[in-house]
Protein backbone atom coordinates (compact mmCIF):
# COMPACT_ATOMS: atom_id res chain seq x y z
CA UNK A 1 0.00 0.00 0.00
CA UNK A 2 1.33 3.49 -1.01
CA UNK A 3 1.93 6.18 2.09
CA UNK A 4 2.64 9.82 1.05
CA UNK A 5 5.55 10.15 4.69
CA UNK A 6 9.18 10.75 5.06
CA UNK A 7 10.87 10.43 8.13
CA UNK A 8 10.97 14.19 10.61
CA UNK A 9 14.58 13.77 9.74
CA UNK A 10 14.38 13.34 6.21
CA UNK A 11 12.63 16.68 5.50
CA UNK A 12 14.57 18.35 8.58
CA UNK A 13 18.07 17.93 7.21
CA UNK A 14 16.75 18.52 3.21
CA UNK A 15 15.65 21.65 4.58
CA UNK A 16 19.47 22.15 6.46
CA UNK A 17 20.55 21.17 2.90
CA UNK A 18 18.83 24.24 1.23
CA UNK A 19 19.50 26.56 4.22
CA UNK A 20 23.57 25.47 4.16
CA UNK A 21 23.96 25.75 0.00
CA UNK A 22 22.47 29.70 0.52
CA UNK A 23 25.13 30.03 3.13
CA UNK A 24 27.98 28.43 1.50
CA UNK A 25 27.28 31.11 -1.27
CA UNK A 26 27.10 34.39 1.67
CA UNK A 27 29.91 33.25 2.84
CA UNK A 28 31.86 33.27 -0.08
CA UNK A 29 30.60 36.65 -0.72
CA UNK A 30 31.50 38.02 2.43
CA UNK A 31 35.12 36.64 2.43
CA UNK A 32 35.69 37.70 -1.00
CA UNK A 33 34.30 41.55 -0.51
CA UNK A 34 35.63 41.95 3.39
CA UNK A 35 39.72 41.23 3.51
CA UNK A 36 38.76 41.38 7.62
CA UNK A 37 36.90 37.82 6.83
CA UNK A 38 38.86 36.17 5.46
CA UNK A 39 41.79 37.24 7.80
CA UNK A 40 39.77 36.01 10.46
CA UNK A 41 38.61 32.57 8.75
CA UNK A 42 42.16 32.14 7.97
CA UNK A 43 43.35 32.45 11.53
CA UNK A 44 41.08 30.35 12.79
CA UNK A 45 42.04 26.97 11.30
CA UNK A 46 45.01 28.14 9.44
CA UNK A 47 43.20 28.10 5.75
CA UNK A 48 40.00 30.42 5.19
CA UNK A 49 38.27 27.55 3.01
CA UNK A 50 38.89 24.93 5.70
CA UNK A 51 37.22 27.42 8.07
CA UNK A 52 34.27 28.20 5.41
CA UNK A 53 33.93 23.80 4.91
CA UNK A 54 33.67 23.78 8.66
CA UNK A 55 31.08 26.89 9.45
CA UNK A 56 28.82 25.61 6.20
CA UNK A 57 28.97 21.40 7.80
CA UNK A 58 27.87 23.17 11.38
CA UNK A 59 25.50 25.14 9.81
CA UNK A 60 24.17 21.86 8.25
CA UNK A 61 24.00 19.60 11.01
CA UNK A 62 22.58 22.32 13.47
CA UNK A 63 19.88 23.25 11.11
CA UNK A 64 19.06 19.07 10.96
CA UNK A 65 18.24 18.63 13.98
CA UNK A 66 16.85 22.34 15.03
CA UNK A 67 14.26 21.65 12.03
CA UNK A 68 13.57 18.22 13.51
CA UNK A 69 12.27 19.52 17.01
CA UNK A 70 8.50 19.25 17.44
CA UNK A 71 6.97 21.83 15.91
CA UNK A 72 9.79 22.59 13.51
CA UNK A 73 9.03 22.56 9.71
CA UNK A 74 10.81 18.79 9.93
CA UNK A 75 6.96 17.80 11.61
CA UNK A 76 4.89 19.51 9.06
CA UNK A 77 6.31 19.97 5.76
CA UNK A 78 4.98 17.52 2.62
CA UNK A 79 7.33 16.45 0.38
CA UNK A 80 6.42 18.39 -2.58
CA UNK A 81 7.72 21.79 -1.00
CA UNK A 82 10.29 19.90 0.58
CA UNK A 83 11.58 19.29 -2.95
CA UNK A 84 10.38 22.34 -4.31
CA UNK A 85 12.61 24.14 -0.90
CA UNK A 86 15.85 21.98 -2.16
CA UNK A 87 15.97 22.67 -5.60
CA UNK A 88 15.52 26.53 -4.96
CA UNK A 89 18.04 26.25 -1.85
CA UNK A 90 20.81 24.36 -4.21
CA UNK A 91 20.51 26.52 -7.51
CA UNK A 92 20.38 29.89 -5.30
CA UNK A 93 23.75 28.55 -3.67
CA UNK A 94 25.10 27.56 -7.19
CA UNK A 95 23.92 30.50 -9.02
CA UNK A 96 24.99 32.89 -6.47
CA UNK A 97 28.54 31.17 -6.26
CA UNK A 98 29.12 31.11 -10.54
CA UNK A 99 27.58 34.79 -10.72
CA UNK A 100 29.82 36.01 -8.16
CA UNK A 101 33.10 35.00 -9.47
CA UNK A 102 31.96 35.28 -13.01
CA UNK A 103 30.11 39.03 -12.88
CA UNK A 104 31.55 40.73 -9.39
CA UNK A 105 35.15 38.82 -8.57
CA UNK B 1 61.18 19.16 -14.13
CA UNK B 2 59.77 22.83 -14.95
CA UNK B 3 58.92 24.51 -11.14
CA UNK B 4 58.07 27.44 -9.76
CA UNK B 5 59.83 28.36 -6.68
CA UNK B 6 61.20 25.63 -4.60
CA UNK B 7 60.71 22.30 -6.86
CA UNK B 8 58.99 19.06 -4.84
CA UNK B 9 61.02 16.43 -4.44
CA UNK B 10 60.14 13.16 -6.28
CA UNK B 11 58.79 11.98 -3.17
CA UNK B 12 56.29 14.48 -2.81
CA UNK B 13 55.55 14.88 -6.62
CA UNK B 14 54.26 11.03 -6.98
CA UNK B 15 52.19 11.85 -3.72
CA UNK B 16 50.88 14.90 -5.41
CA UNK B 17 49.66 12.38 -8.39
CA UNK B 18 48.43 9.63 -6.66
CA UNK B 19 46.38 12.12 -4.25
CA UNK B 20 45.14 13.57 -7.27
CA UNK B 21 44.11 10.37 -9.08
CA UNK B 22 41.99 8.96 -5.64
CA UNK B 23 40.40 12.37 -5.66
CA UNK B 24 39.16 12.00 -9.16
CA UNK B 25 38.49 8.41 -8.74
CA UNK B 26 36.17 9.10 -5.81
CA UNK B 27 34.15 11.61 -7.19
CA UNK B 28 33.73 9.58 -10.33
CA UNK B 29 32.55 6.23 -8.69
CA UNK B 30 30.11 8.77 -6.31
CA UNK B 31 28.50 9.58 -9.64
CA UNK B 32 28.15 6.28 -10.73
CA UNK B 33 26.63 5.46 -7.17
CA UNK B 34 24.12 7.78 -7.33
CA UNK B 35 23.11 6.73 -11.16
CA UNK B 36 23.26 3.14 -9.64
CA UNK B 37 20.80 4.28 -6.92
CA UNK B 38 18.78 6.61 -9.22
CA UNK B 39 17.83 3.54 -11.68
CA UNK B 40 17.38 1.39 -8.95
CA UNK B 41 14.76 3.65 -7.47
CA UNK B 42 12.77 3.81 -10.37
CA UNK B 43 12.05 0.16 -9.75
CA UNK B 44 12.22 0.24 -6.22
CA UNK B 45 10.08 -2.80 -4.30
CA UNK B 46 11.36 -4.44 -1.24
CA UNK B 47 13.91 -6.62 -2.95
CA UNK B 48 15.80 -3.78 -3.76
CA UNK B 49 15.48 -1.68 -0.36
CA UNK B 50 18.44 -3.12 1.35
CA UNK B 51 20.83 -2.24 -2.26
CA UNK B 52 19.60 1.06 -2.67
CA UNK B 53 20.30 2.05 1.35
CA UNK B 54 23.99 0.23 0.94
CA UNK B 55 24.68 2.29 -2.22
CA UNK B 56 23.37 5.32 -1.23
CA UNK B 57 25.61 4.99 2.15
CA UNK B 58 28.68 4.11 -0.64
CA UNK B 59 28.43 7.23 -2.67
CA UNK B 60 28.52 9.40 0.50
CA UNK B 61 31.22 7.16 1.66
CA UNK B 62 32.62 7.70 -1.92
CA UNK B 63 32.49 11.62 -1.62
CA UNK B 64 34.10 12.12 1.62
CA UNK B 65 37.09 10.33 0.59
CA UNK B 66 37.35 12.36 -2.91
CA UNK B 67 36.59 15.44 -1.12
CA UNK B 68 38.94 14.73 2.17
CA UNK B 69 41.46 13.68 -0.72
CA UNK B 70 40.77 16.89 -2.50
CA UNK B 71 40.51 19.06 0.33
CA UNK B 72 44.39 18.29 1.77
CA UNK B 73 45.96 18.35 -1.98
CA UNK B 74 44.04 22.01 -1.83
CA UNK B 75 45.93 23.15 1.08
CA UNK B 76 48.95 21.27 1.18
CA UNK B 77 50.05 21.01 -2.88
CA UNK B 78 47.51 23.24 -4.62
CA UNK B 79 49.63 26.85 -4.21
CA UNK B 80 52.10 26.01 -6.73
CA UNK B 81 50.05 25.10 -9.36
CA UNK B 82 48.42 28.16 -8.03
CA UNK B 83 51.47 29.84 -8.83
CA UNK B 84 52.12 28.30 -11.86
CA UNK B 85 48.30 28.79 -13.25
CA UNK B 86 48.36 32.36 -12.63
CA UNK B 87 51.51 33.08 -14.54
CA UNK B 88 50.49 31.35 -17.73
CA UNK B 89 48.20 31.93 -20.39
CA UNK B 90 44.93 30.44 -18.80
CA UNK B 91 44.36 32.03 -15.55
CA UNK B 92 40.97 32.11 -15.42
CA UNK B 93 41.85 27.91 -14.23
CA UNK B 94 42.50 29.29 -11.01
CA UNK B 95 40.61 32.80 -10.72
CA UNK B 96 37.18 31.48 -11.96
CA UNK B 97 37.12 27.54 -12.27
CA UNK B 98 38.99 26.57 -8.78
CA UNK B 99 37.33 29.70 -7.06
CA UNK B 100 34.20 28.25 -7.91
CA UNK B 101 34.98 24.38 -7.80
CA UNK B 102 36.05 24.74 -3.85
CA UNK B 103 32.89 26.19 -3.20
CA UNK B 104 30.29 24.68 -4.88
CA UNK B 105 31.93 21.18 -3.92
CA UNK B 106 30.75 21.91 -0.65
CA UNK B 107 27.33 22.25 -1.17
CA UNK B 108 28.00 18.56 -3.41
CA UNK B 109 29.08 16.87 -0.45
CA UNK B 110 26.50 18.12 1.97
CA UNK B 111 23.68 16.99 -1.55
CA UNK B 112 25.52 13.21 -1.67
CA UNK B 113 25.20 13.24 3.13
CA UNK B 114 21.86 13.49 2.75
CA UNK B 115 21.21 10.94 0.21
CA UNK B 116 21.13 8.11 2.53
CA UNK B 117 19.18 10.09 4.81
CA UNK B 118 16.76 10.36 1.94
CA UNK B 119 16.70 6.72 1.32
CA UNK B 120 16.38 5.61 4.39
CA UNK B 121 13.09 5.86 3.99
CA UNK B 122 10.27 3.00 2.74
CA UNK B 123 10.64 3.88 -0.74
CA UNK B 124 8.36 0.91 -1.79
CA UNK B 125 5.79 1.95 -0.18
CA UNK B 126 6.17 5.97 -0.77
CA UNK B 127 6.04 7.34 -3.83
CA UNK B 128 6.15 10.90 -2.57
CA UNK B 129 9.76 8.93 -0.64
CA UNK B 130 11.35 7.97 -4.08
CA UNK B 131 9.99 11.06 -5.80
CA UNK B 132 12.46 12.96 -2.85
CA UNK B 133 14.98 10.38 -3.68
CA UNK B 134 15.19 10.57 -7.29
CA UNK B 135 15.39 14.34 -7.42
CA UNK B 136 18.60 14.12 -5.22
CA UNK B 137 20.13 11.06 -6.99
CA UNK B 138 19.29 12.91 -9.89
CA UNK B 139 21.31 16.04 -9.18
CA UNK B 140 24.42 14.44 -8.01
CA UNK B 141 25.29 13.50 -11.12
CA UNK B 142 24.67 17.10 -12.65
CA UNK B 143 26.53 18.71 -9.59
CA UNK B 144 29.47 15.82 -9.89
CA UNK B 145 30.22 16.31 -13.92
CA UNK B 146 30.17 20.33 -13.62
CA UNK B 147 32.90 19.73 -10.73
CA UNK B 148 34.73 16.98 -12.71
CA UNK B 149 34.76 19.36 -15.73
CA UNK B 150 36.06 22.48 -13.79
CA UNK B 151 38.76 20.16 -12.51
CA UNK B 152 39.37 19.04 -15.94
CA UNK B 153 39.73 23.00 -17.04
CA UNK B 154 41.87 23.33 -13.80
CA UNK B 155 44.60 20.19 -14.91
CA UNK B 156 44.42 22.22 -18.59
CA UNK B 157 45.65 25.47 -16.77
CA UNK B 158 48.77 23.84 -15.42
CA UNK B 159 49.30 21.85 -18.30
CA UNK B 160 49.13 25.55 -20.38
CA UNK B 161 51.35 27.11 -17.91
CA UNK B 162 53.94 24.54 -18.40
CA UNK B 163 54.16 24.48 -22.06
CA UNK B 164 54.28 28.04 -21.78
CA UNK B 165 57.26 28.30 -19.37
CA UNK B 166 58.66 25.69 -22.04
CA UNK B 167 58.44 27.50 -24.95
Amino acid sequence: MENSTVSKYTVSFGLALAVGSVADALIVIAKEKSRTVQAAMQRLTGSHWITHVVIVLILFVSFGFLFANSGGPGTRMRVNGLIKTIVAGMLAGVLIIVGFYFFAD
Amino acid sequence: MICFGRCPSKGQQQMNEIILLAHVSFGVVCILGAVWVFVDVLNAREGNLARIRWMSRAAAIFMWCSFLLGGYWYVVFYPGDKAMILKGPLPSAHKYFMETKEHLVIILLMLVTYLPVAASNNLAASKDARRLVLWVAGLIPLLGLMIEGHGAIIAMGVKMALLAKQI
